[in-house]
């Protein structure tokens, strides 16, 4: 019978566990918490309620829910907040998380396949937490005559170049990190990293197979951004502006995709390549050339590379949602928070509950719409998403002279034939001033 | 804070363009142009002309960067360039240098640009693409003209016959 460890002893690993309590406490109280109260000093705390929140009244509020609710709303107020959590990386990352999970079964459910099962009681639902802890300890090697400085950099730039991409998508009225005027330019210039990123670190790997996958990533990358480019300037040219929260917004009556269809698959055919999903995945052929460029990645290097290209598929089906499928606009299926609550409290036979803080956090920030436009948002997307995965299941790989010829020439064409259309829309009086809208 | 972005921004430029000259390995060099670029686009950002910034990435990082970085890769630097290490051939140039920048440098204090006044609002796009289309036209068809002609141009250059090959088929 083989053991895992030998020699294991339940009274070491209890040892060992107290001798690192007494180690981390040691240290938080001799070093954590006088840098907490040196660096407390530095940075200006917020003003709640005419109140400085300092630490002591953050802990005693904890307690508090009329107290703390105003923080909470604060914070959800804070660029920190929109950057890390909802609108910005943490939201997208979770998705992107999910898209994972939701794709291995999908996929194992059309091949007739079971899929992760054993991970968690219920249809393997931890197998991706399993993933994670296993690249997250596995030995990270490098190459023997990589080029180490780009080698280390170009995971790291991959995910930080998918999230630049996720800060510019508006997710409900109001709700986006960078909200600029010129927000699709911004997505063209992001787009344009990920080829610079993909072929240094093929390069930096100094093998061969990375190198034709760089190679072919690039080729077909580049190819693609001109009709990606081109298949978008319908919509510009319908809604006049280049903002994504407003080019969202005009769709409030009906989304793009019924007047510029051909738009809307050129896109989307685009997004498959810009992906490197299947069919047109021959960056990473795995018959072919073992795992393309990312071969020589291990360990968590491989980890970042993969959440920053599912990180850009979310970010690449929010943009079609936002040009094409009307955004955050859609039917108000939320109900509304009960007003009764907020004015009067909750009545529970002789005791009334009032909770303070509550009209300001609803009415102001986490509002009926807010809600009802991220659930649309997140609904269309999914939706979006599925349609990105599903050909993985369906199609075989195409050919490298193929996949050049569609870019470079039918779906050129076809983007100039969408032009033409959205300029027939505009100066028939269809859509536009004096038009539909 | 207009001041230290300025000062980054013009470490950044001339210290990448300076390694992107002097660097010994080829793609390490591209990469330094990038920054160069990066920097420009940054002060077309400082010079709220965001539009242009984003077009400076958009076109000359996203592209071409990439075009420069794809030449590097595939070939070998040995086969082309011969190394000529000459002490004064590198003073001349940087004497040059100096000459043209200094001269240059005359020329814009000499032009009354300290007159001008930095407070005015920053020039919408929009009017500048009205602009174009209404007084800048036969410019904007010329340029059209011109780019057509080199496409084609480009594609008759570049055509050539294709082996007919029975097993593949499109």
């Amino acid at each position: 019978m083989s053991v895992i460890a030998p020699n294991f002893k339940l009274s070491g690993f209890i040892q060992s566990l107290l001798d690192n309590i007494f180690w981390i406490l040691l240290l938080v109280v001799l070093v954590g918490v006088p840098a907490i109260f040196m660096i407390l000093f530095v940075i200006p705390l917020p003003v709640i309620d005419g109140e400085l929140l300092t630490p002591f009244l953050a802990f005693s509020a904890l307690v508090n829910p009329t107290r703390l609710l105003p923080i909470i709303h604060a914070f959800l107020t804070t660029d920190i907040f929109r950057v890390m959590a909802f609108p910005g990386f943490g939201f997208a990352a979770l998705l992107a998380a999910s898209v994972i999970f939701v794709e291995r079964k999908m996929m194992a459910k059309i091949q007739l396949r079971v899929g992760p099962f054993y991970c968690g009681k219920v249809e393997g639902i931890l197998q991706l937490m399993g993933d994670g802890l296993k690249l997250i300890s596995k030995e990270i090697i490098i190459p023997a005559k990589a080029d180490k400085p780009i080698f280390w950099a170009a995971p790291v730039l991959f995910v930080a170049t998918a999230a630049a991409f996720v800060a510019l998508i508006p997710v409900a009225p109001g709700w986006v990190v960078a909200d600029i005027d010129l927000g699709l330019l911004g997505v063209f210039a992001v787009i344009g990293f990920f080829p610079i990123i993909t072929i240094l670190s093929a390069w930096s790997a100094n093998s061969k197979y990375p190198f034709i996958g760089g190679i072919r990533a690039l080729f077909q990358m580049v190819s693609f951004e001109i009709p990606l480019i081109l298949s978008l300037l319908g919509v510009v040219m319908l809604t006049g502006t280049l903002n994504l929260s407003e080019i969202s917004a005009s769709q409030s009556s009906f989304p793009w995709i019924i007047f510029l269809p051909i738009g809307a698959i050129v896109f989307f055919i685009t997004m498959l390549a810009e992906l490197e999903r299947i069919p047109f995945d021959l960056p990473e052929a795995e018959s072919e050339i073992v795992a393309g460029w990312l071969t020589e990645l291990s360990g968590m290097m491989y980890g970042l590379v993969q959440l920053g290209s599912y990180l850009k598929l979310y970010a690449f089906a929010a943009l079609f949602v936002v040009l094409f499928l009307g955004g955050w606009n859609g039917p108000m299926i939320v109900p509304a928070f009960p007003e009764q609550i907020i004015t009067e409290g909750i009545e529970m036979g002789p005791i009334v509950l009032t909770i303070d803080g509550l009209g300001p956090l609803l009415h102001e920030t986490i509002t009926q719409e807010m809600l009802n436009g991220t659930l649309w948002f997140v609904l269309k997307t999914a939706g979006v998403i599925f349609f990105i995965i599903l050909p993985r299941g369906v199609f075989p790989r195409v050919r490298v002279d193929l996949l050049l010829n569609l870019g470079w020439t039918k779906l050129i064409g076809l983007c100039f034939i969408n032009i033409f259309i959205a300029l027939g829309l505009l100066y028939a009086g269809v859509l536009g001033p004096g038009g539909l809208q | 804070m207009a001041d230290i972005a300025f000062l980054a921004l013009t470490v950044i430029t001339i210290g990448s363009a300076i390694a992107a000259l002097e660097m010994r390995s080829l793609i390490y060099g591209s990469i330094a142009l990038m920054g160069t670029l990066g920097g420009i686009a940054g002060f077309f950002l400082l010079l709220d002309a965001p539009f242009v910034a984003l077009f400076q990435i958009a076109v000359y990082v996203g592209s071409i960067a990439v075009l420069i970085l794809f030449t590097v890769m595939l070939v070998k630097r040995e086969l082309i360039f011969k190394k000529i290490e000459d002490k004064r051939r590198k003073f001349a140039g940087i004497g040059l240098m100096l000459i043209v920048m200094v001269s240059l440098g005359a020329i814009f204090i000499d032009s009354g640009i300290k007159t001008i006044t930095t407070d005015e609002p920053p020039v919408d796009f929009r009017d500048i693409g009205a602009d174009f289309v209404i007084y800048y036209w036969p410019a904007l068809i010329l340029m059209g003209l011109i780019l057509a002609g080199t496409v084609t141009g480009a594609l008759v250059l570049a055509r050539r016959v294709d082996v007919e090959d029975d097993q593949r088929t499109n």
